[in-house]
């Protein structure tokens, strides 16, 4: 973990100065007497980054009292439990990603029916009952709630399924 | 003003106001029971629903999700030892207790009794005190509002959690986010990359779902399968209805804690869960009768802990209401719902709104005594939806935020916007970084800006006008006390929470 701060530490000081160097072209366009559109963003940028710094700094030093200490060995347990969690946050960051991206061309009914599908199935759910009733019933409270009585124009999605999206709403 | 009350009676009454009332309550109520979800989280997947709906119903709903997520953290608490929110900590110490001891009726007649008469307190008190607020902050100038908006950013110190360093780098960047889009006053492009998305700057209800909800979900996906087992025997409330007298017996502990409640519920990032723990812990130290009892089912510590944290809302939304600064993380949130419907709270909202701070005062009323009622006959609801698969759970929750992303402007851009947010989010808790500072910074960034340039306008470019009258030095004085004084001084039990 102390490596990942320090990288998002760093990249925090790499974002927070690629936008300071946008925000030159803004200084000084104000009208006479007026204060111009860059004062602000690059008075909140400026801190940013030195409150970047320090944080990068603090977790360098927190990195090297760590080696000094000696690095805390985890049991093979923890290992495959890091692991499990790792690849079960990205299948649910994977599928939600997909469910947007799929939504307008397939639609949103069959997009959400297949999503909850999915996303029980990437957190471990593996109950037949649960995967077989759940996503039919979400799908059909939610469409039931939203484009019918609350009537969102969601997306139909394109050719067949369009005609599919259809029969529901 | 008897006509602006009679008139917001008669507003709030209307049927749709209250199946608004019934159902941001329940919403609120399940938000606060479930441990995966927040108040503030309630409150944000109603935010966008509010779009479509009249300014009154869309506050009266989310009063009603406000109070009902304050109200409910406690059940799960009492009944699975679970607190639903950080604010229940020590309704799990003590209400639990009592629970296991058999009594579980007894300690949620005493959470109940006690949650609305804090609410109905505060809610009195805010009724009082806004109008007298507002009236005095009607002298602001630009100089004394940027004073107003640094001391509600300087709340940053009180929802950083562990690091300040950290919280205010979250503050900083919502700051900058706040920038991007057309300069309201000088019309040029900030940080849009020639994409039309961004034109218009960033949605905080967007922002919001995406930093608050979705990276919330992303972070549960790491422990999945939490079935919560081990619970008491719950057979109905109708048994052991507490007398008046335990109450009277324990009167000044039903005076002291809606005080501190409300008070602290008023200072800026304060909240419910110090509320509760400061209102706890002044009752473990005084406690005449049974003090031995404290930590083991002490019904005084319940009393004081449950009174407090309902207090805590009438508190903060009397500083939202008279000053437009938000005194807890859900009440951050409500700014947003202000701006969606076109209004800022502050001084000027009771003179161009009375309608909406009048029913306001109003709901929250009748929220409070609806709760009576429908926490009753919402417990065993509850008890069963927290036994349903929190896969499918998380699954619906990640769907309202989409519906609620799409449903702003109909369109897919929002939801991707709203992904890049939960990634963002997701990075930002994973490294211990608060999410709410970022949130508070973005709804209040714009108003910041606008009143440092027009100051500076008026003063010619010099930077003394902002500490120019006493009340600007007031109001930025009390923001660096806002700052320092949670570093030295909290609390050692309300570390990490």
């Amino acid at each position: 973990m102390k490596k990942g701060e320090i990288v998002f530490s760093a990249a925090c000081v790499a974002f927070f100065g690629f936008m300071l160097t946008q925000t030159f072209e803004l200084l000084g366009h104000g009208r006479s007497g007026e204060v111009g559109s860059g004062l602000w963003p690059f008075m909140a940028l400026l801190v940013s980054i030195i409150l970047s710094l320090l944080l990068l700094v603090s977790s360098i030093k927190k990195s090297q009292t760590a080696a000094g200490q000696g690095e805390k060995v985890l049991t093979p347990e923890a290992m495959v439990e890091k692991k499990r969690a790792r690849v079960t946050v990205a299948l649910s960051v994977t599928c939600f990603l997909t469910y947007i991206i799929v939504m307008p061309w397939i639609g949103f009914v069959l997009a959400t029916f297949l999503y909850i599908l999915a996303f029980a199935l990437a957190l471990g759910e593996r109950r037949r009952w649960v995967l077989a009733v759940s996503p039919v019933l979400v799908t059909a409270v939610i469409l039931g709630v939203f484009a019918k009585f609350i009537t969102i124009p969601f997306p139909k999605g394109m050719g067949i399924f369009a005609e599919f999206s259809r029969l529901f709403y | 003003m008897i006509d602006h009350y009679l008139q917001a009676f008669a507003t709030v009454l209307q049927p749709q106001n209250l199946l608004a009332m019934v159902l941001g309550s329940l919403w609120g109520l399940l938000a606060g029971a479930l441990p995966g979800i927040s108040t503030s989280m309630g409150v944000v997947l109603l935010l966008s629903f509010t779009y479509s709906l009249s300014p009154m119903t869309a506050f009266v709903l989310l009063v009603g999700a406000y109070l009902g997520g304050i109200t409910g953290g406690s059940i799960t608490s009492i009944l699975f030892g679970i607190p639903g929110e950080p604010s229940s900590v020590p309704t799990v110490i003590e209400g639990h207790a009592i629970a296991k001891q058999g009594r579980p009726a007894f300690a949620l007649w005493v959470f109940l009794l006690c949650s609305i008469y804090g609410g109905l307190f505060s809610t009195f008190f805010m009724i009082a005190a806004t109008p007298l607020i507002a009236s005095f902050a009607l002298k602001f100038g630009p100089s004394e509002y940027f004073a107003l908006t640094v001391l509600g950013l300087s709340v940053v110190s009180g929802l950083s959690g562990g690091s300040v360093l950290k919280g205010f780098l979250s503050c900083f960047l919502g700051l900058f986010l706040a920038t991007i889009g057309t300069d309201g006053i000088t019309g040029e492009e900030r940080y849009t990359f020639d994409t039309v998305m961004l034109l218009g700057g960033i949605n905080f209800v967007v922002a919001m779902v995406g930093l608050l909800a979705v990276s919330e979900i992303f972070i549960e996906a790491e422990e999945p399968f939490k079935e919560y087992k081990g619970g008491v025997q719950y057979r109905g409330m109708l048994r052991e209805i507490p007398p008046f007298s335990l109450f009277k017996s324990y009167l000044l502990t039903m005076i002291r804690s809606p005080i501190i409640g409300t008070i602290v519920g008023a200072l800026p990032g304060a909240g419910a869960t110090i509320a509760a723990f400061l209102s706890y812990g002044e009752a473990a130290r005084t406690a005449k009768r049974e003090p031995e009892k404290f930590g083991k089912g002490a019904v005084e510590g319940l009393m004081a802990a449950e009174c407090a944290n309902n207090a805590s809302t009438g508190g903060s939304m009397t500083t939202l209401l008279s000053l437009g600064i938000p005194g807890s993380n859900t009440t951050a949130m409500m700014i947003a719902a202000f701006m969606i419907h076109g209004m800022q709270p502050g001084p000027l909202l009771l003179s161009t709104r009375p309608d909406i701070v009048y029913g306001i005062f109003v709901s929250m009323l009748l929220t409070n005594l609806l709760l009576l009622g429908l926490t009753i006959l919402a417990i065993r609801m509850f008890l069963e939806l927290n036994r349903m698969p929190y896969s499918i759970f998380s699954a619906a929750i990640m769907i309202l935020c989409v519906i609620g992303a799409y449903g702003l402007n109909n369109n897919m851009d929002d939801v991707l916007l709203m992904f890049a947010f939960s990634l963002i989010g997701y990075a930002m808790r994973k490294f211990d970084i608060p999410v709410a500072p970022c949130i508070l910074a973005l709804v209040l960034g714009d108003m910041a800006e606008l009143s440092l340039r027009r100051s500076l306008l008026l003063s010619g470019g010099s930077p003394l006008i902002l500490v120019s009258s006493p009340i600007s030095i007031v109001l930025m004085a009390g923001a660096l006390l806002s700052i320092v004084y949670p570093l030295f001084k909290k609390p050692k039990m309300l570390q990490g929470l």
